[in-house]
């Protein structure tokens, strides 16, 4: 196997092993995970709490509850009451923050390292014994509608991407936005939030990443002090729906007062961790990372048909989809634009890629790999990631050694067989005056 | 994905790149107890002037490269967008490279290279392996000191940049401090938007960009810091080999007295930029603020944080956490070299906009009213002190810091010293600077909504001056 040196550690450069041994790990005896990785750079330290719960484990009525949970997480417990988690973590220096996506929601703790003690108390508090305020969650469901209501008015992605992703999937809870469905926003009940927090939020469903200013030994004594009481429950019901495979092209067109076309296409592909996936990661690489890369050179510096353009391939438990996003130039039509993305997709197909775009992409997620081990955050994240994505966050270290080899004949066999009209949605994105052409 | 709430302390620095290390404060630090220490670093000056930072950081072996000039929006003049687009000209090309092959090269081998013009101030950031520098530093080199500004290139961006122009106002978001500084400062340079207007993009030519490069792309002048994975004494001769026959070709640019042509807002004013599809109003609540030099630039956040710098802060628990009125409410100081604005932002709902409103002006006078207790003074000091390390963590931030130092005019002295003037801050200090800092009256505000809905209350805050949001300009 190729050996990529890892990180320079005390002017050492480290193998993957190596690298991987600067984490340790334990786990609690209500199951729940721990990675400690001692990083003494800066006096302050984070905790990043990620569970198994997104908008795939939500049903039709509930949509946005995982990320709607997320927010009233904040809202008071047993012994810190609503508004005290912000209060007593601000006042300890800490701040906070949290992240929903379809599959995972991540609770992230910013604090001097002197506060750890006070960090394990207040996550201890609420994992354990979260308690829901009527009027905190009126209050939050007002944030939360106010969250939807910016996405839509500032983001032309979010707008389409919500109504493509539905037409996309049929079947799998992929197919709704993690904030919901706003009919939903307005409706969630007490009890949903409650049921909610009974199924997903036990310990043997959450892993708790630690980096930073901190010491292994007293890591465990405080996860031991106050996250082992809390009791291991029975594992959620797995997402058993199976998306069906896509049986022809699927197309739609909404539209919202924008000043030119905007353009979406969706591919079905398999989960993150899947056999294609590394060969799908370099092919979205050399389609649109950087301004060499095949769609920018084509659309928007040669053709100069679009003023952006990026592919996005999310990384997902289940099957999932391979977005490409462009918009238009002024006076190009979405056809024009839809045409230009597929002649670049099918040059792909057809011809491949080359050796040198096969080992610049490489190249460039080698210096992500270095470039999100920076920062005590982008370490905890990139730790927990491939816990959870990968089932073992060493895959983190062996990923480099991972797309080593993928070869121009792997990216070639993707396109060709993920990137085909059947298997596509196209959504286009247009002025209200253009209705009815 | 969503997340709880965007990152304060990003969305203060957010409105101009180049000046982020102008409106935070930060340091690097030491794990020692308690000890703020910014990492030693070596600063010297070439013989044409130009001057080098360069700071040791060998936890990855990564280069981490700012160079920073003068050619900020400020002078742009009449040419609306000339020093954004002579910034990014840069990259169009140079005596020995295109621009496909420094994009080419800089892409295989997974560095990075921008370049980008702020208000008062342009920068070339770039980031590269330690192992690839000898590729990275000869093309680094002719962006600095031989750029050609390739016409084909050129007009390819302008007619990009003028469509992407007219995209930005789909998002209320993305401009509105374009709006507002103009509102607040006038005519005056403060008011220029960084990346112009399509007016003044249309009538920029390529020779313009010739023109202002040779004046504001001057070896004294600039600075360059370099940090990273490196030898000091290696680097200094790297740096100096590099850059030393960098010569001007101009006169260089010269800045007018900014201190004065700023207007004087004793009365309030209404912007009401109606957006007939607009699903929320986004607006935000100003008036003048501070230098970045102001001596009292370190309490003055202390007591932001408490109005409107941190998640419990007081914007933000009253719009936000208790009547959800928002998904955040925020303050803050964006200082320039002689002058600078303060201003609350936030967002709601288009029924929900006078509430809101409302309850930001009671939250702001209730600063003067009230004013600040001991236990959220303490608690506000810890925060701000807990919060620091992180924003100078990486050779990136350090870089960055260091090209800002030279510009405005700070050192070490005043990173090292941050907890001190914290730790120093007392209930009556932070009241005074209340008093002494904070606006009372005089509100410049800007309303981006539906105006057929929201446009008759407009006026009970002062007058109100309408616009559309697909007219010209800001």
């Amino acid at each position: 196997m190729f050996a990529v040196p890892w990180l320079l550690m005390a002017g050492t450069l480290l193998s993957p092993q190596q690298a991987a041994d600067e984490v340790q790990t334990f786990t609690l005896e209500n199951d729940m995970k721990v990675l400690v990785m001692e990083d003494h750079s800066i006096p302050n330290a984070v905790t990043y709490f990620f569970w198994k719960v997104g908008s795939r484990n939500e049903v039709p009525g509930i949509t946005g509850l995982s990320h709607f949970f997320e927010h009233m997480m904040f809202n008071g417990a047993k012994k810190y009451g609503p508004k005290e988690f912000d209060r007593v973590m601000e006042a300890a220096g800490g701040a906070n923050n949290a992240y929903t996506s379809k599959d995972v929601t991540v609770y992230t703790d910013f604090f001097p390292s002197s506060a750890l003690e006070t960090i394990f108390d207040l996550e201890a508090d609420r994992i354990g014994h979260l308690a829901f305020d009527e009027e905190m969650i009126e209050s939050e469901r007002g944030v939360v509608h106010s969250e939807y209501t910016t996405g839509m008015e500032n983001s032309n992605f979010r707008f389409l991407d919500t109504y493509l992703t539905a037409v996309a999937m049929i079947a799998h809870p992929y197919r709704w936005p993690v904030i919901g469905w706003e009919s939903d926003i307005l409706s969630w009940k007490k009890s949903d939030l409650e049921s909610y927090f009974a199924t997903y939020y036990a310990p043997n469903n959450g892993v708790l990443v630690v980096v930073g200013d901190v010491e292994l030994e007293e890591v465990k004594r405080l996860a031991k002090a106050y996250l082992e009481p809390i009791p291991a429950h029975e594992p959620p019901r797995e997402v058993h729906t199976v998306e069906p495979e896509q049986k022809g092209e699927k197309r739609l067109v909404v539209h919202k007062q924008v000043t030119s076309p905007n353009v979406m296409m969706a591919y079905h592909v398999p989960e993150t961790g899947s056999e294609d996936y590394y060969p799908l990661v370099i092919l979205d690489s050399i389609l649109s990372e950087g301004n060499s890369s095949r769609l920018y050179q084509a659309l928007v510096d040669e053709g100069q048909q679009a003023t952006m353009v990026f592919t996005y391939l999310p990384r997902a438990f289940d099957p999932t989809l391979f977005y490409f996003y462009a918009v238009c130039s002024h006076g190009v039509s979405a056809e024009e634009l839809e045409q230009g993305m597929l002649q670049v997709v099918d040059r792909i197909v057809e011809e491949g890629v080359t050796e040198r775009e096969l080992q610049k992409a490489k190249n460039m997620r080698l210096m992500e790999l270095y470039r999100n081990m920076e920062t005590l955050k982008d370490k905890a994240n990139s730790l927990g990631t491939y816990e959870l994505f990968f089932g073992d966050y060493r895959k983190l270290f062996e990923a480099p050694a991972a797309f080593e080899q993928v070869t121009a004949a792997d990216v070639q066999r993707v396109a060709a067989k993920y990137l085909t009209a059947n298997n596509r949605t196209v959504g286009y994105l247009l002025p209200p005056e253009e209705e009815g052409e | 994905m969503m997340t709880r709430q965007s990152n304060v302390s990003t969305r203060a620095a957010g409105a101009a790149w180049v000046l982020a290390g102008a409106v935070c404060l930060a340091w690097s630090v030491t794990a020692e107890a308690g000890e703020f220490k910014l990492p030693d670093y070596e600063k010297f000056t070439l013989d044409n002037g130009l001057t080098v930072y360069l700071m040791e950081q060998h936890e990855v072996p990564m280069i981490y490269v700012s160079v920073l000039t003068p050619g900020g929006a400020i002078h742009d003049g009449t040419l609306s967008g000339l020093a954004f687009l002579t910034a990014e000209g840069l990259l169009f090309g140079t005596r020995n490279y295109t621009k496909a092959q420094i994009e080419e090269e800089m892409d295989f081998l997974g560095a990075t290279l921008e370049a980008r013009a702020g208000l008062e101030t342009a920068g070339i950031k770039a980031s590269f392996a330690v192992k690839d520098q000898d590729q990275v530093f000869p093309i680094l080199k002719e962006v600095i000191t031989a750029p050609t500004f390739d016409a084909q290139e050129f007009e390819k961006r302008k007619k990009r940049l003028l469509v992407e122009l007219a995209q930005a106002k789909e998002s209320p978001k993305q401009v509105i401090r374009n709006y507002y500084y103009r509102f607040l400062f006038g005519s005056h340079p403060y008011g220029n938007p960084v990346q112009g207007t399509p007016q003044g993009v249309e009538s920029v030519q390529v020779q313009d960009l010739e023109a202002f490069y040779a004046a504001a792309y001057q070896p004294a002048g600039s600075a360059i810091a370099v940090v990273g994975d490196f030898d000091t004494e290696t680097m200094r001769q790297v740096v100096t080999d590099l850059l030393g026959d960098w010569k001007a070709s101009a006169d260089p640019i010269k800045t007018p007295d900014l201190t004065r042509g700023i207007p004087r807002h004793r009365k309030s004013r209404v912007l009401l930029v109606d957006k007939d599809d607009a699903l929320e109003t986004t607006f935000i609540i100003g008036a003048r603020g501070i230098a970045r030099n102001n001596p009292d630039y370190i309490p003055l956040q202390v007591v932001n944080t408490i109005l409107g710098g941190r998640f419990t802060s007081w914007l933000n628990s009253e719009l936000r956490i208790k009547r959800g009125l928002t998904y955040g409410a925020y303050s803050g100081f964006v200082t320039n070299r002689v002058a600078g604005a303060f201003l609350v932002s936030s967002f709601t709902r288009t029924k929900t906009t006078y509430e809101a409103i409302d309850l930001a002006l009671e939250v702001l006078d209730r600063l003067h009213t009230q004013g600040i207790d001991a236990e959220t003074l303490e608690s506000a000091k810890n925060y701000i002190k807990g919060q620091y390390p992180p924003r100078y963590e990486t050779p990136g931030q350090l870089a960055g810091l260091l090209t800002s130092m030279f510009f405005y005019g700070y050192d070490e002295s005043f990173i090292n010293g941050f907890q001190e003037t914290v730790d120093g801050m007392t209930v009556e200090k932070a009241n005074a600077i209340i008093k002494k800092y904070f606006p009372k009256k005089g509100w410049q505000f800007v309303l981006i909504g539906k105006a057929s809905e929201i446009g008759s209350r407009a006026g009970k805050y002062g007058k109100v001056i309408r616009k559309t949001i697909t007219d010209e300009g800001y």
